[in-house]
């Protein structure tokens, strides 16, 4: 209690009137105001960037999903964990497609035990197809938050010091069955550099808010499936590198893709590694990249050679991640009122029709609201920017 | 078996105008002029908005100074459109192609005359005009209502050679018309393009380089004009071999094993202590030193 950081709850704090944010206008309708509140929600999405900070680009993430009695709770429809699974899976994808060179691990817990759903990897198709199959899961017993880390760090700790080193809880019960002393595990969780974050799906959970803060990571709990979404949305874009973290020179192979076809001389068909180890999905394919210090052959990047151990990607996949290290800068919202100039925004070539219009800093053109957003979220970069970058 | 009629095509085609390499171009040969490739981009337009009542197309100039959009023009804008019978022909040609026609003639005729080209900057803008021609892309799709469905495409047709400068930017334009899952088809005239062939590759669209420039036309109507449900169905030059291995950044060299920086993500094909870019000091894991046993000296008596 001594070291918990001031913070008012909601009921301490005085009563919002949440009535006087709808004002009606003269002829008492509400139009005004509903578009500025869509308005201010659309604009929420754009954050602004941290700026000038060492991200940590190559990660390591754990996802724990509670699986226990009170994962059967309906207040998520159809059940909180169909809905949760089906968050995750959308995460799985955007968390691939912000970072290419990490990998990710799910392990679920119920009946106070804790196992393995995938290992980590670094591939989405795996997740996703065992997700799909988690559905049908029994919830059943209590989850074990001590269990659940155990298992996290069995894995995390072999991994190199370059990498960030996180743990994502969804906990929906408020109890947790713990074999030891949690505390002692999160004084091995801070030595180990490993960051927890939690989201909660029921209510604050003491021992959730002291892990957390321990280990650097973010505590939350859901209003509902909207808020969740975002909630899981704000992990998938790296985090700040601690300062402890190493710095170094990771050795990578980049394989040319071969197409052969069947009426090349050369071409012999062959297993692709990646599948030695399932029985299912293995088929013979004349093309695919093959490994440059060992010639294994591999259907899909990026991956780690089984063989060799060289970790193999692609140029583009690395270029992928180049729009965190440097991002764009937010536009200068102004009224519309201001421009006198042509009403066209300079990218769709469409009408400014909203009520504020965008101007970028450094080439001061300006663009319409969809724009904004798209530019920000999606295309990381200025379109007039870039005409008069490759000018100058 | 065509789509529900719900369903809307939008065709951007992006042309490389960039006047020095066709003022070269019209000095070799007189096979194919700036006139004669835009006709055939008038022939694949017409065509594309016959396929279907509800397609939709769009034409921007890509040239050195800037992008400049020759169809649609701005309608809205009421003062400035002087009413459509300028443009109505009269052989009973659907009003449609003919408006589409004489907009893009009369864009095109402003966007040549009126530019002009400064000395060091001869290379095409083609990242930026794709950005904008993504951004246009993204308010048609969301002028729609939430039923329709709308598949867009975009077609580049490359004059000049690549400019390395755009990489990046390039590369950003790539991922995100993968994520709002828009094909980028592209048509090489002259030399083959890296940058292209990646864009085509990662998006799902298809690359040729035109082996007789003079028959363009017949090229674009053959390979470009069907969409992408209808190409499962058609025999299509095959896919190129992209090359994705790396450059490295001290020597620009095509590598197959680098190491690469993990703070920004550098690729260097030789080890050194310090990054060039991020200037970073990498921690190098030496050996694990054997401490020599100290032996205790038997003191003599």
């Amino acid at each position: 209690m001594d070291e918990e950081p001031e913070r008012a709850k909601r009921w301490e704090g005085g009563y919002e009137r949440t009535w006087e944010v709808l004002k009606e206008d003269e002829s008492g309708s509400l139009k005004a105001t509903v578009e500025e509140i869509l308005f201010q929600s659309k604009r929420k999405r754009v954050i602004e960037s941290h700026g000038q900070v060492r991200l940590g680009m190559m990660r390591h993430l754990h996802v724990v999903v509670d699986c226990s009695r009170s994962m059967e709770d309906q207040d998520l429809k159809p059940n909180r964990l169909t809905s949760s699974l089906k968050l995750i899976e959308t995460f799985v994808e955007e968390y691939f497609d912000q970072n290419p060179i990490s990998q990710l691990g799910i392990i679920t817990t119920k009946n106070k035990r804790a196992e393995k759903l995938t290992d980590l990897a670094g591939n989405a198709k795996k997740h996703i197809v065992a997700l799909k199959k988690a559905v049908g899961t029994v919830c059943v017993g209590e989850p074990s938050l001590y269990n659940s880390l155990n298992l996290a760090i069995q894995t995390l700790k072999h991994m190199p010091g370059h990498t960030s080193r996180e743990i994502l809880i969804i906990l929906s019960s408020l109890t947790t069955c713990d074999p030891a002393n949690i505390s002692e595990l999160i004084k091995t969780l801070k030595s180990l550099k490993v960051r927890v974050s939690i989201i909660g799906l029921s209510a604050e959970v003491r021992v959730c808010t002291v892990l957390t803060r321990e280990t650097g990571g973010s505590y939350h709990v859901i209003l509902d499936e909207s808020h969740f979404k975002e909630l899981l949305m704000l992990h998938v874009k790296p985090p700040p590198a601690s300062s402890s973290s190493e710095c170094s020179l990771i050795r990578m192979g980049f394989p040319q893709h071969t197409i052969a076809s069947l009426t090349d001389q050369d071409a012999k068909p062959s297993f692709s590694m990646s599948h030695l180890d399932s029985s299912s999905g293995a088929v013979l394919s004349l093309g695919g990249y093959f490994c440059p210090q060992c010639h294994a052959k591999y259907t899909e990047l990026p991956v780690e050679c089984k063989v060799c151990g060289l970790t193999l990607v692609s140029a583009p996949h690395l270029a992928r991640s180049f729009h965190h290290l440097f991002p764009l800068q937010g536009f200068t919202e102004s009224p519309a009122q201001e421009l006198h100039a042509d009403r066209c925004c300079q990218a769709c070539q469409g009408e400014l029709k909203d009520t504020s219009i965008f101007t970028c800093p450094s080439c001061r053109c300006v663009f319409c609201l969809e724009c904004d957003l798209f530019i920000h979220d999606s295309l990381h970069c200025c379109p007039c920017c870039i005409h008069n970058q490759t000018n100058s | 078996m065509m789509a529900s009629e719900e369903e809307i095509n939008l065709l951007v085609i992006v042309v490389d105008v960039n006047p020095v390499w066709w003022g070269q171009q019209a000095q070799r040969e007189t096979e194919l002029s700036l006139s004669k490739c835009l006709d055939a981009v008038m022939v694949l337009g017409n065509s594309h908005l016959a396929m279907g009542r509800t397609n939709k197309l769009a034409v921007i100039a890509s040239h050195c100074e800037d992008s400049h959009f020759l169809y649609p023009g701005k309608s809205w804008r009421a003062g400035d459109s002087g009413g459509d019978d300028a443009y109505s022909s009269g052989d009973g040609k659907y009003e449609l192609l003919s408006v589409v026609n004489n907009l893009i003639a009369e864009e095109i005729r402003k966007v040549m005359s009126k530019t002009e080209v400064r000395g060091n900057s001869t290379d095409t803008l083609l990242a930026g005009t794709l950005a904008k021609a993504l951004c246009y892309v993204n308010r048609v799709s969301k002028e729609f209502e939430a039923g329709q469905e709308i598949k867009s495409r975009i077609l580049v047709i490359k004059a000049a050679e690549d400019c390395p400068r755009q990489y990046m930017n390039f590369m950003n334009v790539i991922f995100a018309a993968q994520k709002q899952n828009i094909l980028i088809d592209a048509c090489v005239l002259d030399s083959d393009s890296g940058l292209l062939q990646q864009a085509c590759d990662i998006t799902g669209g298809l690359y040729l380089k035109i082996p007789q420039k003079v028959a363009l036309a017949q090229y674009l109507l053959w390979v470009f004009l069907p969409d992408s449900d209808q190409r499962s169905q058609l025999v299509l030059p095959p896919p190129a071999h992209v090359d994705y291995r790396a450059a490295c950044f001290c020597h620009r060299n095509l590598i197959e094993i680098g190491y690469v920086c993990s703070v920004c993500l550098s690729i260097f094909c030789n080890f050194s202590p310090i990054c060039t870019t991020c200037e970073t000091a990498f921690k190098i894991q030496l050996p694990h030193m054997v401490k020599p046993k100290k032996k205790k000296l038997k003191q003599p008596s």
